[in-house]
């Protein structure tokens, strides 16, 4: 070979480099023809591979799912596909690692996808970090996605409140609810869930506002109705809440969790002594019922404590006052209770003005530290106790 | 091609081919002044990159084409198949090295090595197809040995037969396997100034501006070819990392001094088998890889198939959090095993991928230990797999600077380059002190050969002008001065040869005799400069090697040393005498004998 060669080739350098160059030509032809060849039969291995990773993961074979992955990815390296099945798949069995490395070389590659973001935006809710999972959420809101993008965004969105309202961060939440609540369509079953999230997040004026606006469109809707009434509950705001709740009852008798707030709600409404468009006397009967029924939830909550209120305590005034300990509330609560009773019968003279707010702070003050000592009560107790609660809003 | 079949035997004398090339006169004529062959060896070296990186690539197809055919795409663990492959394959690998190629056992690196330092740049084409078809089968199979020092062989192999073709000066055609390996190793890495810097280290074995030209042309081309067909995705997924405080350099210190450990177990490994496997008579040879095989191939089947082949796959994932502690330590040692059975057994195949999976294991394991008692002082155990890698390279194939570039170069990250350092240095000096023979030196002493190594240069003491300077001499005439005056005032000296600063600049040298002769004379109204020759005498610096005044010692009685900053002023004097005094003292009689040139 090399004497024919020898023979053949004349040997001057321009000669010699033209040879050199059609060699790399030719070489680079043969090669390419060669890796060609390859990743095409690597492409077709990773595909099958893929297929029997998805198949095996469907079946709950996740380790094996893996191996598939992870050989479909080193048969066809470029697909992308595959790389963010891999690193969803490493993600949900806790590779959270892998998964990052994983889906951040795809990030890097085509940082405004919005599937990309969500799968990395997983992986940092997964790791409890809510500053790299706002940006990726941001991230995927914002992005690009390849089909239903207002769907995918808006899911994304969801996904990310709800994440918020995981770690208790209420304030961030209601942030991005109030975007969410803001770039809603008109669909009944987004606007309730996004009221619920709203009602999560303690948001309860937006979440009324946002069943309110079901019930615009669909004023029968049994869970909006529901909803409006306890979120109307939460917020204290009880007549409000006993008109959504009498509805929803009307609209859903079956409903035990709704009627049993109707029941309560109703409870507040016939209990409130500062409830507006009552008669004077319904109001001093309710103040004297509310005293009454507070006196005996403190004697009851003291017997179960175990204190006796009738020998320790006596009347303020008194010559042989026994030594009570002052560190006890509820004997403090029974001294000032016992030296109001006498005041119940002045109320219904109009001069005395101040009387019925200190006889119901004496009942708030009864029934907050008896559910304290003695656990939530129960009947015109709870409904006390609410009063007491949301004394501002109670008659809304 | 002319007698490919060649191959060269470390023991015979260099083949007569490259020696009898005659002067590529006729090749430059075209060009004429246009260039020489300097101007065409660094054109010819892109054009060694392109063939080495086309090779390169179809080695890696023809790799990873014969693991899938051989083992399937999945890790075959718990199967008949992962027995029986490696020891069909070890067994046909050895008929081919035994009969067909027996030059390509090792690893390659030595082999190129020899070709520069012994055999005038020549390695047989053959190498290159043996290397080829052999590794691909080894590796493929399961055998637990890297792509990297062959892709080396394959690329010094095709540039010397192109060289060998171009009847290339002598001269040249000793650099251009260096030119070659440095375009292979680039293209397997995928990494153009670790592979310079790799075969400055271990190949060429010193620096020299010379050729380095020449191999980051032919790097960065291989690099090109390499990227253009096969991606530039890097070998392995990086983890994020980070380098938390400088306290943390205590826990790379660590993880280099268990790299250094390492290192040396693995290196006494080798060179205890080695030797005694290679005596073993020839009938065996043909077993050795057979057995080597099965050997891991029971290490896979019992759980640990990480260990099988080059591992790429399995160093990504313990960058990635993916082993316990206990599990990375296990890896780390079952590797350095498979890895000396694999090679002692004289499976071609190279040591460069089992070094970074070893260390990449034991980095990982480390730094998980670490990070279990420290969690505030370490940072994630991904980190440490990644330098780890760099670790054992420094500590095992005693290539620090190249360590040091290849983490960097493969991590695309700036910010871990002081812990690289920290633990690299730590590995290589626990390394050098506990072995102080490198493993590519005890492979070429174990072959009969003693080639250069750049440790060997860095460790050699240089004997410099001024050890063997004598001071100034007191009197220093002045070419002005008058014969009389000069001779009253040497008169009661005890000096017989006096320096003379010339005017403007220079020195010169006259004796006592001619002094007083020309007083005697009468002539003492002459200046001592009309006594002196016109041309002055050469001079040194006291920082000069002290080869460089052999070449002068002779023909001068005495040779000034000078201050670099100020010539006219005399730093001391060497003579003949002075000079092999030093040498003589010091046991160099002549030069260093690895200036071969």
């Amino acid at each position: 070979m090399a004497k024919w060669l020898d023979k053949l080739v004349p040997r001057s350098a321009i000669v010699v480099l033209v040879l050199l160059t059609a060699g790399a030509v030719v070489g680079f032809a043969i090669v390419g023809h060669l890796v060609t060849r390859y990743n095409a039969n690597q492409q077709a291995r990773g595909r099958r591979l893929y297929a029997q990773g998805l198949a095996d993961l469907n079946s709950g074979n996740a380790d094996k799912a893996l191996e598939e992955f992870r050989a479909a990815l080193t048969s066809d390296p470029n697909d992308s596909q595959y790389q963010l099945t891999l690193g969803r798949a490493l993600r949900d069995t806790g590779r959270l690692d892998e998964a990052e490395s994983y889906l951040e070389s795809l990030w890097q590659r085509a940082p405004e996808s919005g599937t990309i973001n969500l799968a990395l935006a997983r992986v940092a809710a997964r790791r409890g970090s809510i500053v790299d999972a706002l940006r990726y959420y941001h991230n995927a809101i914002y992005g690009i996605w390849p089909s239903d993008a207002e769907v995918n965004r808006r899911k994304a969105q969801i996904e990310l409140i709800e994440f918020l309202l995981q770690k208790d961060d209420l304030a961030q939440a209601r942030s991005e609810l109030v975007a969410l609540a803001g770039s809603l369509p008109s669909d009944p079953g987004l606007e309730l869930r996004t009221a619920e999230l709203m009602v999560q997040a303690q948001d309860y004026d937006d979440a009324l506002a946002e069943y309110e606006r079901v019930l615009r469109t669909d004023r029968g809707n049994a869970e909006a109705l529901a909803g409006a009434g306890e979120t109307a509950y939460r917020a204290g705001r009880y007549r409000t809440a006993q008109h959504y709740l009498q509805a929803a009852v009307n609209a859903n008798p079956k409903d035990d969790n709704v009627r049993d707030l109707l029941v309560l709600t109703n409870q507040v409404s016939q209990t409130n002594p500062f409830a507006r468009r009552i008669s004077d006397a319904e109001r001093n009967r309710r103040l004297a019922a509310a005293f009454d029924v507070a006196g005996q939830r403190l004697t009851s909550c003291a017997q179960q404590k175990g204190i006796d209120l009738g020998t320790v305590v006596k009347p303020a005034g008194s010559s042989q006052s026994p030594p009570v300990s002052p560190a006890s509330p509820l004997a403090t609560l029974e001294s000032r209770w016992l030296a109001t009773k006498p005041d119940i019968r002045r109320l219904r003279y109009a001069e005395e003005n101040d009387l019925p707010d200190v006889i119901m702070d004496l009942v708030f003050s009864i029934e907050q530290q008896t559910a304290q000592d003695c656990g939530e009560p129960q009947g015109v107790n709870r409904a006390l106790l609410l009063i007491a609660r949301n004394r501002d809003t109670a008659d809304q | 091609m002319k007698d490919l079949a060649a191959m060269p035997n470390p023991a015979a004398p260099p083949p007569e081919e490259p020696v009898r090339l005659p002067a590529p006169r006729r090749l430059f004529e075209a060009f004429g002044d246009v260039f020489d062959e300097d101007s065409f060896f660094l054109i010819l070296s892109v054009f060694i990159g392109i063939f080495s990186g086309l090779a390169v690539v179809c080695f890696r197809i023809a790799i990873d084409w014969t693991h899938l055919w051989l083992l399937g795409p999945l890790a075959p663990a718990h199967s008949w198949k992962i027995l029986a492959v490696p020891s069909i394959t070890g067994l046909v690998v050895a008929i081919l090295v035994v009969n067909v190629f027996p030059a390509i056992r090792g690893s390659g690196v030595n082999q190129t090595k020899a070709a520069l330092y012994i055999f005038n740049g020549f390695i047989p084409f053959r190498t290159a197809i043996g290397k080829f078809i052999c590794c691909a089968l080894a590796i493929g199979s399961g055998q637990s040995l890297g792509p990297e020092d062959p892709s080396l062989q394959i690329g010094a192999s095709l540039a010397s037969a192109l060289g060998r073709q171009l009847k290339l000066s002598r001269e040249k055609l000793r650099l251009i396997a260096p030119v070659g390996a440095a375009a292979g190793l680039a293209a397997a890495f995928n990494a153009p100034i670790a592979a310079v810097l790799f075969v400055i280290e271990e190949v060429i074995g010193r620096w020299s501006a010379g050729i380095l030209g020449s191999v980051v042309l032919a790097a960065v081309a291989s690099v090109v070819v390499e990227r253009w067909f096969l991606g530039s995705e890097p070998i392995f997924r990086i983890p994020v990392t980070a380098f938390k405080q400088p306290s943390e350099l205590i826990a790379y210190l660590v993880l280099g001094l268990v790299g250094g450990l390492a290192s040396v177990i693995f290196a006494r490994a080798i060179g205890f088998f080695r030797p005694r496997l290679k005596a073993m008579p020839r009938a065996t040879q043909y077993l050795q890889p057979a057995i080597a095989g099965l050997l891991i191939g029971l290490i896979g089947y019992f759980g640990f198939p990480e260990v099988m082949g080059a591992g790429y796959n399995y160093m990504d994932q313990a960058m990635h959090g993916q082993y316990a502690w206990q599990l990375l330590a296990i890896l780390a040692a079952l590797k350095i095993v498979a890895t000396t059975i694999s090679f002692v057994s004289g499976t071609p195949g190279g040591m460069f991928a089992p070094a970074m999976f070893v260390g990449a294991m034991l980095g990982g394991a480390v730094g998980s230990v670490e990070h279990h008692f420290f969690p505030h002082l370490v940072g994630s155990p991904g980190t440490y797999a990644l330098v780890g890698i760099g670790v054992l390279f420094a500590g095992f194939l005693r290539a620090p600077m190249t360590s040091v570039f290849m983490v960097l170069e493969v991590s695309g990250n700036y910010e871990i380059i002081v812990p690289v350092i920290v633990a690299n240095t730590f590995a290589y000096l626990v390394s050098r002190s506990l072995e102080p023979i490198p493993i590519f030196d005890l492979l070429t002493r174990q072959d009969g050969l003693v080639l250069p190594s750049l440790e060997e240069e860095r460790e050699e003491t240089i004997l410099r002008v001024e050890d063997a300077m004598a001071p100034a001499p007191a009197i220093i005439l002045s070419a002005a001065d008058y014969i009389d005056a000069a001779a009253r005032r040497i008169e009661d000296s005890t000096q017989t040869v006096f320096p003379v600063r010339l005017q403007p600049s220079g020195w010169g040298v006259i004796t006592r005799e001619q002094i007083q002769r020309r007083f005697k004379e009468g002539k003492g109204e002459h200046t001592v400069g009309s006594l002196i020759s016109a041309q002055p005498l050469p001079s040194l610096f006291p920082d000069l090697p002290l080869d460089s005044a052999l070449r002068f010692v002779q023909s001068y009685q005495i040779v000034p040393v000078v201050n670099r900053a100020n010539p006219q002023m005399l730093e001391g004097i060497v003579s003949s005498q002075s000079v092999f005094e030093k040498y003589a003292r010091d046991g160099h009689s002549e030069p260093d004998e690895s200036d071969e040139s």
